[in-house]
């Protein structure tokens, strides 16, 4: 028998005493159920942000960039800020699914889904903004590099905005379909509890047919480690060539290389920020707390506290290089002793208090595994976040080099409307998601049920490591060869007294024959040496004979003959025709 | 699938064939396509006859450009016949320049040897070019100067077609091609520095029209 060993310091990932089914049941029943007033109200607020938030890309689109707050000096401001912010929440996902697949950490099962869902929904908010903030967003397709009737004129691959081209749309496909592989079996599980045949269809659809078997869940785990190894260079790739964008400038404050790893691991802080926000309410809306514990929201807070402190030792970094350079532009950019006093010091100290200050309470154990409080950190932590992008960009770009261009920047209600209508967006992305899709990955969180289920840790601690997970089906008592054997041939010699009319009657359809022309009846299929036998005691000898049976005459052999191997008599009348021939 | 490429052709198709050959075709976001300053030829209801191309003031000069101070007459014509001298110098320069000129502008008429016989007369267009070595016209660098400028009879204007530099050009090529015809001997091409002895009047004048 199988044993199994986990050490007793880990805690159970999955609470509540629950079974196979119970995970089914859970798990499906947002889904199955209909959305309460409350999803509704929510639903109807990110709708309307939504669509005010288009009103004001089709106003931006139609009028010109010139509705927003930028001017000569400060090109890019809340446009690229949220770019980048969006970016950066995205990648908690991939992280969560594709890094944290490759460090075999079970606790991903419960958030992973809803990650993935969150860094498409995100990416898709950001790739909005690299599309609304051109001048003329309509030539936008003039950045692949297409052959074209104008001598095939191609883009430049040196710029960074051509490589986030690359990247995002990259980073949403690939997403997408690791994302997709990983929703088809639990899209199967839906179709097969479905009981409206509109559901079923559509799930059916979804699920592209996927029926369990062996052969597919080894090629699904396959593809699912060859895509967490090739999403996780994306994730590092993706946001490191955000920060080209501005790394590779020479505005004082964006010429920095530390900029690639400090914004990948800003993108993880903020989108493990983002993926607490939104998991803090599910499960509690989706009642999902069995799933997503306690001890999953303290790891996160863990991921956030590590993460967290990349990021200010980056800042600290960043200050300490703006003195340390002697150079003087450094003294304005956006963590220098300028930024910290000049007129922009209420986002410096936004940033420094948001990212640094506040996520330094997560070193408690209490606070972190306090779920308010973590609430409250992570939207802390976004806020932070983006402001960690404003300042970047437009500090940096408000004290350039000649101070004869400095500017300040203030944004118009159009740049906020289009920031708030992707916070809609996105939402009623989620909000859609979350009730049409399985939230938690079943499958996965099925595969960790009995290692980490706390029924069966609980089991495992009282009974040892050897006890039975599993219940054998009940086992039937073995019958009495013996008697078999001995009613079996009692039976053999019944047959022809209880046959009776049956007997002749059948001999009668198929014609008459005696010993002295038999034909070898073994050959036909399914009849041995004992069947032979009854057969002849019938008085059944030749191949004629069979091939004039029909379903009538095999209707009466059967009743003759128990344990009639009824499937293979379909073929005798054709097999005897032939042989009868040769 | 299969099906949906062969959609997707059709509609392709079918839209191309949307563009009117007898119209200019259909364009995507014509952002700067239509000028926004005047074209020089175009049509504006804001000028006189919607004509975008106006005339200068009467009387006025532009630079690197001087007027023609014969009339238009009969007077004019013997004057400038009698007095006007080509300001250019006779090098080979000037001439081959002048052949190009008279091949584009003059011989369909004239042809090619200047004898009266081009390509419109001897398909009978027109009647009644003469050779330039006609007798009673006897003409003159001033006189050819004076015709191609105004015209004369049912021969039009040049003025508008070459620059006085080049009629001048030309001017120089006719008169070679009356030589010829007279079978008088070629003349010998000056130089710049016999040019400055000879012509030091007229030397401001040619720098004006160059330029």
């Amino acid at each position: 028998m199988m044993s199994h060993y986990e050490a007793p310091i880990r805690k159970p990932l999955v609470t509540g005493d629950k079974s196979y089914h119970d995970v089914t049941v859970d798990i499906a029943r947002p889904i199955e159920g209909r959305a309460n007033k409350l999803w509704w109200i929510v639903f109807s607020i990110a709708l309307f942000a939504f669509l005010w938030g288009l009103g004001c890309i089709i106003y931006t689109v139609s009028t010109g960039i010139g509705v927003w707050g930028l001017n000569n000096t400060i090109e890019w401001a809340w446009d690229i800020t949220n770019f980048v912010w969006w970016v950066g929440i995205g990648h908690a996902g991939t992280l969560i699914s594709a890094v944290l697949l490759l460090f075999r950490q079970r606790w991903r099962m419960a958030v992973n889904r809803s990650a993935e869902a969150m860094t498409i929904f995100a990416v898709v908010q950001a790739g909005l903004f690299p599309i609304i903030h051109m001048g003329r967003p309509w030539l936008a397709y003039w950045v692949l590099p297409i052959p074209n009737q104008f001598g095939s004129l191609w883009v430049n691959f040196n710029s960074p905005l051509l490589w986030d081209v690359f990247a995002i749309s990259t980073y949403l496909s690939v997403s997408l379909v690791f994302w997709y592989t990983g929703l088809l079996p639990d899209f199967a599980m839906i179709r097969d509890r479905a009981k409206l045949p509109f559901q079923k269809k559509i799930y059916g659809i979804l699920s592209f047919g996927w029926s369990g078997r062996m052969k597919d869940w080894q090629r699904f785990e396959e593809v699912s480690l060859v895509l967490a190894g090739l999403a996780t260079p994306l994730v590092l790739s993706v946001h490191t060539i955000v920060s080209f964008d501005f790394a590779t400038s020479v505005v004082p404050g964006w010429h920095s290389t530390i900029f690639p790893p400090y914004f990948v691991a800003g993108a993880i802080f903020s989108g493990f920020a983002m993926v607490q926000t939104l998991l803090i309410i599910m499960r509690k809306v989706s009642n999902l707390e069995n799933y997503i514990t306690v001890d999953h929201i303290e790891l996160m807070n863990k991921v956030i506290i590590v993460t967290g402190g990349i990021v200010g030792t980056a800042y600290i970094t960043e200050f300490f290089i703006a003195w340390y350079s002697g150079s003087p532009y450094e003294d304005y950019t956006y963590l220098s002793f300028g930024a910290a006093t000049g007129p922009y010091w209420w986002a410096f100290w936004a940033l420094i208090i948001c990212n640094i200050i506040v996520p330094l309470s997560l070193w408690w154990k209490k606070m972190r595994r306090n779920i308010m409080w973590t609430f409250i950190v992570s939207i802390v932590i976004n806020i932070g976040m983006w402001f960690e992008r404003f300042d970047i960009i437009v500090l940096c770009l408000s004290k350039g080099r000649t101070p004869s261009t400095w500017a300040m920047f203030s944004p118009t209600f159009v740049d906020v409307g289009i920031f708030i209508g992707t916070i809609g967006f996105f939402f009623v992305l989620f909000l859609l998601y979350s009730r049409s899709f399985p939230v938690i990955a079943q499958a996965e969180v099925k595969s960790i049920l009995k290692l980490s289920g706390d029924r069966y840790k609980a089991m495992r601690e009282a009974q040892g490591d050897d006890v039975q997970l599993y219940e054998l089906p009940k086992q039937q008592p073995l019958p009495d060869f013996e008697k078999l054997i001995a009613e079996q041939e009692s039976q053999q010699e019944d047959v022809v007294e209880e046959s009776g009319g049956l007997a002749e009657k059948l001999i009668l359809n198929i014609g008459k024959a005696s010993k002295e022309v038999a034909d070898d009846l073994k050959r036909l299929s399914g009849v041995g040496p004992a069947l032979e036998e009854k057969l002849n005691q019938i008085g059944v000898y030749t191949y004629n004979q069979i091939s004039n049976m029909t379903e009538k005459e095999f209707g009466i052999l059967d009743e003759l003959i128990q344990k009639f191997p009824k499937s293979k008599t379909k073929f005798w009348a054709g097999e005897a025709n032939l042989l009868n021939k040769k | 699938m299969k099906y949906s490429i062969l959609i997707l052709l059709c509609l392709a198709l079918s839209l191309s064939s949307c563009a009117d050959k007898n119209d200019p075709n259909y364009q995507y976001f014509p952002d700067m396509y239509e000028s926004l300053a005047y074209e020089t030829y175009q049509e504006a209801e804001i000028f006189p006859n919607e004509q975008e191309a106006m005339k200068p003031v009467e009387g006025s000069i532009s630079r690197g450009w001087l007027p023609y101070d014969y009339e238009d007459n009969l007077e004019g014509y013997d004057l400038a016949k009698a007095e006007l001298k080509n300001p250019l110098v006779y090098s080979e320069e000037n001439l081959k320049k002048g052949e190009e000129l008279y091949n584009i502008y003059c011989a369909t008429c004239h042809g090619k040897k200047g004898d009266g016989q081009g390509w419109l007369v001897q398909q009978e267009k027109i009647l009644g070019v003469p050779a330039y070595d006609d007798q009673g016209r006897a003409i003159t660098e001033g006189s050819v100067y004076h015709v191609m400028y105004y015209g004369i009879n049912t021969m039009g204007s040049y003025a508008s077609q070459m620059s006085e530099k080049e009629l001048w050009q030309v001017d120089h090529y006719v008169m070679k091609l009356k030589a010829e015809l007279e079978g008088k001997p070629e003349r010998a091409f000056e130089t710049e520095s016999k040019v400055e002895e000879n012509v030091e009047n007229t030397e401001e004048k040619e720098v004006a029209i160059t330029e």
